[in-house]
């Protein structure tokens, strides 16, 4: 039965306002009192909630619009009537508590318990059907909405069917094995009439699988199968003969008909083995990657050419740190909003005084590097400017003060870029860390490192300074906000009393997250280490 | 044109390929129809390869176990060869087989039209039956499964009844006195020893450095010394330049690898220097279908052809030239066929080669894992170590398994001795199932037996073979 909600009356002598915000559209199924419209009135900007459930038919304003109190917002399916199948309207049977037209103070929905089916959803993606693996109900369960009904194994994925609607389980009418198509029933369940949606999904007519009558040759439909075969068959190219997915052939074929390249996925057995329970894993993953992929406007990976068209190429399988750092530096630079800022140091004096005591450095075993002193000085800069030192919970609209100095360097390896975290620097002076900073970039390169020595980071330091360049960009190494990135320190004139001098100047820049950090405060952040460099007194000073 | 058919899956060729194809789509409820020249399905493997040459090797294996039994004290007299019956066992033995397989083709309703078929279009076969008559075939889909032939080299063999091909030799017609075994490879040794065993004075020769390419040297090796004795000798990296046929037999012009040349008379000459596959005289012409530099017939990995209702399978599409290859390629095909989402995707294929001792492997081997420049760990575990092996006085054997040292994984193994070919079936399993040397490890093999020697070679990954000091090198 169709309804309108209709704008209610806002009390306070408020008779109109202006649509700021539309929360719901055609074929959503709603709740009583859940929000329709924002509403902008001279007194308020409020939210207009329902009053009544149902599944939305058409929305009749559009943000902008002004309504007046008693004009209609939305045509709604209202809940408690009897659920029509498919495009037959079938005959309502009689309900005592129906209401016939609906104004804005509605009389409560039915109550009485209501049988009805809940059924296969469109799976999207042009999956017509798949094949039941696991019925997760049984007849008396009481389920909830979005609770698993049974799990499907279709074309493209592994899914699980959720509850459209909670209730008490009646009758379940797949069982595991069953091919099912949208529209089709799963189970029926008892719910009060208020829980029912309005409407059942299309019923897809039956599809039949019988073999083609040999009498008759459809080479179409022949060629059809043929497409679809293109996917196997290109997988044969690329793929290379002495790697072999390690994986039980009924595991394999059990990818191949869900169309999952077993090269890529992930074992977790012994040695690497393949399950289908991860077969299944990765399949979920691909299909929710999919579906987040589409609802936030991820950009996906465009396809690739046939390189070898163009010349003759060569494959190489990424190693796991390859393959860690790509996802992280993918999500960093994805989610982090990113902002460089430059500076320049000048370190004449601070170089005389790291060419002085080289030699201390050395007798404890370390090497008096820019990196060590940077680390020092960091970690004042820190101290002096928290927000740095921090962290960010977009989930929970926080942020993270960190009371400890743990700080990662970027370590060039013949594997790749590794970033081991010295802890604690507060609790050492620069002979120390420079004694640390020498031991873990051996151990970096010797592939000792641990995951721990590798963890607890707050901040940053890639120092590019001894292969060159000017400048660079580093990414924040997440969930860090910030990173220090050093380049190559030259002589350059610098205009001092009177004169140009030469100088030592050291380019260093700052990429910081700028949800958490404003643009000023970073080019203070950056000056002062960089006049700490010019000054070391400065610390004794202000840190 | 006398008869006409409409079928939905014609399958050409009737080998272990063509028949798997055959009666697993008749199982699926498909109307087949069959088309091949011998009265039942079999193909040259059933009539003229595996099957009789096993028959043979089976009495050949028992010969030479009376010769040995003197050393247990038993002693027999020279076997006298019947000849005559000798044969009727081998062809009972194919009788018994592919009758029972043109039971089973009958019993699953498959249309047999017997005779060689030909494409006029991707949609219509013409089948010259073996009575004169011909018929027209429509179908909805093909599998072509005719096989392979001896090869043969145009010029430097003539023709003549002093030519032996296998399928000559396995007529078994007479036992020549002098025979020799041109190529090397399983059919020459195989069919060479059986010879050998029953009187004639066998040579083999091989243009490569090894007979059994493909094998791993270490295999080989052990094989080579047992088999030795029985040959007049194994001659390497020598090839055959020039035959002449004389009334004393055929003289054989051979040439060393340094160029140097000689001459030898033989009663016999048996050619198997390779199989070339069935793909003339089929009506490919009249097909959008490939063949490649090799001459095989190009498919993808579920079996089909350029032509998409049509499929290729066996011997046809390529090596290794196994049965055991064909039937699971003529599975896929068939499975696609049925609307699956089959491929051929093994991981191992494995090969057998049926002398005396025995040597087969299946997965990687340790010469591919060289050619790949992968690390790989190889232990061998000498059959002299194996009680088993020890009771049967046939030492004569090892065990090898191929490991990634990394996953522990078990990539491929390795068998010579007695009862290989039977081994080597647990290898395939460990392979495929992607086992670590561990899963080996901890499975109990019955003692005592010849596959504890699979067990005793994964315990060697771990440096605690029970029968074998080797502790690990850390």
């Amino acid at each position: 039965m169709s309804i309108e909600i209709k704008l209610p009356d806002l009390g306070d002598g408020i008779d109109s306002g202006t649509v700021s915000s539309v929360f719901v559209k055609a074929g959503d199924t709603i709740e009583k009192d859940q929000a329709l419209v924002e509403l902008e009135t001279d007194k308020a900007v409020i939210e207009v909630p329902a009053d009544a459930a149902g599944t939305i038919k058409k929305v009749l304003v559009a943000p902008g619009d002004e309504v007046k109190i008693g004009q209609a917002l939305v045509k709604l399916d209202a809940a408690d009537t009897p659920t029509s199948k498919a495009e037959t309207p079938a005959p309502v049977a009689p309900q005592p508590d129906a209401v016939e037209e609906t104004t804005v103070t509605q009389t409560p929905p039915a109550t009485g318990p209501v049988t009805q089916p809940l059924v296969v959803p469109d799976m999207g993606d042009g999956v017509d059907s798949g094949t039941v693996s696991t019925v997760f109900i049984k007849p008396g369960d009481t389920i909830e909405a979005e609770a698993p009904l049974v799990e499907l194994e279709t074309d493209k994925a592994v899914i699980e069917v959720p509850a459209a609607q909670g209730g008490t389980v009646v009758e379940v009418l797949v069982k595991e094995g069953d091919t099912l198509k949208p529209g089709q029933e799963i189970c029926t369940i008892q719910t009060t009439a208020a829980e029912a949606p309005a409407t059942a999904p299309e019923t897809a007519s039956p599809v039949a699988f019988a073999d083609a009558d040999t009498s008759h040759i459809d080479m179409e439909s022949i060629r059809q199968r043929e497409k679809d075969a293109v996917a196997l068959v290109k997988r044969q190219a690329q793929r290379d003969p002495s790697k072999i997915a390690p994986a039980a052939p009924s595991v394999r074929r059990f990818a191949r008909e869900i169309g999952v390249d077993i090269h890529e996925v992930p074992g977790t057995g012994p040695g690497g083995r393949i399950s289908v329970e991860d077969v299944k894993a990765y399949s979920k993953l691909l299909h929710t990657q999919r579906r987040a992929g589409t609802a936030t406007g991820t950009i996906a990976a465009e396809p690739l050419p046939d390189f070898s068209k163009f010349g003759p190429i060569e494959t190489e399988t990424m190693n796991k740190l390859r393959q860690t750092s790509a996802r992280h530096l993918s999500t960093a630079w994805a989610t982090i909003p990113h902002v460089t800022q430059f500076d320049k140091a000048d370190i004449t004096e601070l170089e005389k005084l790291r060419k002085a005591h080289g030699k201390k450095a050395e007798a404890a075993g370390g090497k008096l590097t820019m990196t060590a002193i940077l680390i020092k000085v960091v970690e004042a800069a820190l101290r002096k400017f928290p927000q740095f030192n921090a962290s960010i919970d977009m989930a929970k609209n926080e942020i993270i003060y960190k009371k400890y100095f743990n700080i990662g360097i970027a370590v060039d390896t013949e594997r790749g870029l590794l970033v081991p975290v010295i802890r604690d620097v507060d609790k050492k002076n620069i002979i120390d860390l420079a004694v640390e900073l020498t031991e873990i970039s051996v151990k970096a390169r010797a592939k000792k490192l641990t995951v721990e020595d590798m963890q607890g980071g707050n901040f940053s330091i890639s120092n590019l300074g001894g292969i060159g360049g000017t400048g660079f960009t580093p990414i924040v190494n997440a969930p860090e906000v910030a990173i220090l990135g050093v380049s190559r320190s030259e002589i350059q004139p610098r205009y001092i009393d009177g004169a140009f001098q030469p100088r030592l100047i050291m380019p260093l820049a700052l990429s910081y997250d700028h949800r958490i950090i404003d643009g000023a405060d970073a080019a203070r952040f950056l000056r002062w280490i960089c006049q700490v460099l010019e000054e070391p007194f400065t610390v004794l000073l202000e840190g | 044109m006398s008869e006409n058919h409409k079928t939905h899956l014609a399958v050409i060729g009737a080998g272990p390929g063509g028949y798997t194809a055959a009666f697993l789509a008749a199982d699926l409820g498909m109307d087949v129809t069959l088309i091949d020249p011998e009265e039942n399905p079999g193909g040259v493997c059933l009539y003229r390869g595996c099957i009789p040459s096993k028959a043979l090797l089976h009495v050949a294996k028992l010969i030479e176990e009376t010769r040995e039994a003197h050393k247990w004290g038993v002693t027999f007299a020279e076997p006298k060869i019947d000849l005559d019956k000798l044969r009727a066992f081998k062809e009972g033995v194919v009788n018994r087989l592919t009758q029972g397989n043109g039971m089973l083709r009958n019993q699953r309703k498959i249309r047999h039209l017997r005779g060689r078929g030909r494409f006029v279009s991707p949609t219509r076969l013409e089948v010259d039956l073996h009575d004169g008559r011909s018929a027209a075939l429509d179908f909805t889909y093909a599998i072509i499964a005719t096989g392979s032939r001896p090869f043969l080299i145009p010029g430097l063999i003539p023709d003549s009844k002093r030519i032996w091909t296998s399928t000559g030799a396995l007529r078994m017609e007479e036992i020549p006195q002098k025979m020799l075994v041109m190529g090397g490879g399983v059919i020459g040794m195989e069919l060479g020893s059986v010879y050998a065993t029953l009187g004639s004075k066998v040579s083999v020769v091989e243009m490569l450095p090894g007979i059994l390419p493909g094998a791993d040297l270490d295999l080989v090796r052990v094989l080579q010394k047992s088999m030795a004795p029985r040959f007049e000798t194994i001659m390497t990296e020598t090839k055959v330049v020039a035959m002449q046929e004389t009334s004393k037999g055929m003289r054989v012009t051979m040439e060393r690898k340094d160029g140097s040349t000689f001459e030898e008379t033989y009663d016999k000459v048996m050619v198997t220097i390779g199989r070339k596959p069935n793909t003339e005289s089929i009506g490919l012409e009249n097909l959008n279908v490939r063949i490649n530099d090799k001459g095989f017939i190009d498919t993808d990995i579920q079996m089909r052809t350029d032509e998409p209702n049509i499929f290729a399978i066996g011997d046809v599409v390529g090596n290794p030239m196994l049965a055991h290859k064909a039937s699971h390629e003529g599975q896929t095909a068939v499975e696609v066929i049925a609307g699956h989402k089959a491929a051929f995707e093994p991981n191992t294929i494995p090969a057998v080669v049926y002398t005396d001792p025995e040597l087969a492997w299946c997965g990687l081997t340790e010469t591919e894992a060289q050619a790949q420049g992968r690390r790989v760990s190889v232990f061998r575990f000498p059959w002299a170590a194996s009680g088993r092996a020890i009771t049967m006085d046939r030492t004569d054997g090892l065990t090898k398994l191929i490991i990634d040292p990394e996953t522990e994984r078990v990539l491929g193994m390795g068998v010579v001795g007695a009862g290989a070919g039977e081994l080597i079936a647990e290898g395939v399993l460990a392979v495929e199932m992607a086992a670590l040397a561990g899963d080996l490890k901890l499975s109990i093999h019955p003692h005592p037996t010849l596959s504890e020697t699979v067990m005793e070679s994964a315990e060697m990954f771990f440096g605690t073979s029970t029968h074998v000091y080797r502790p690990r090198r850390r």
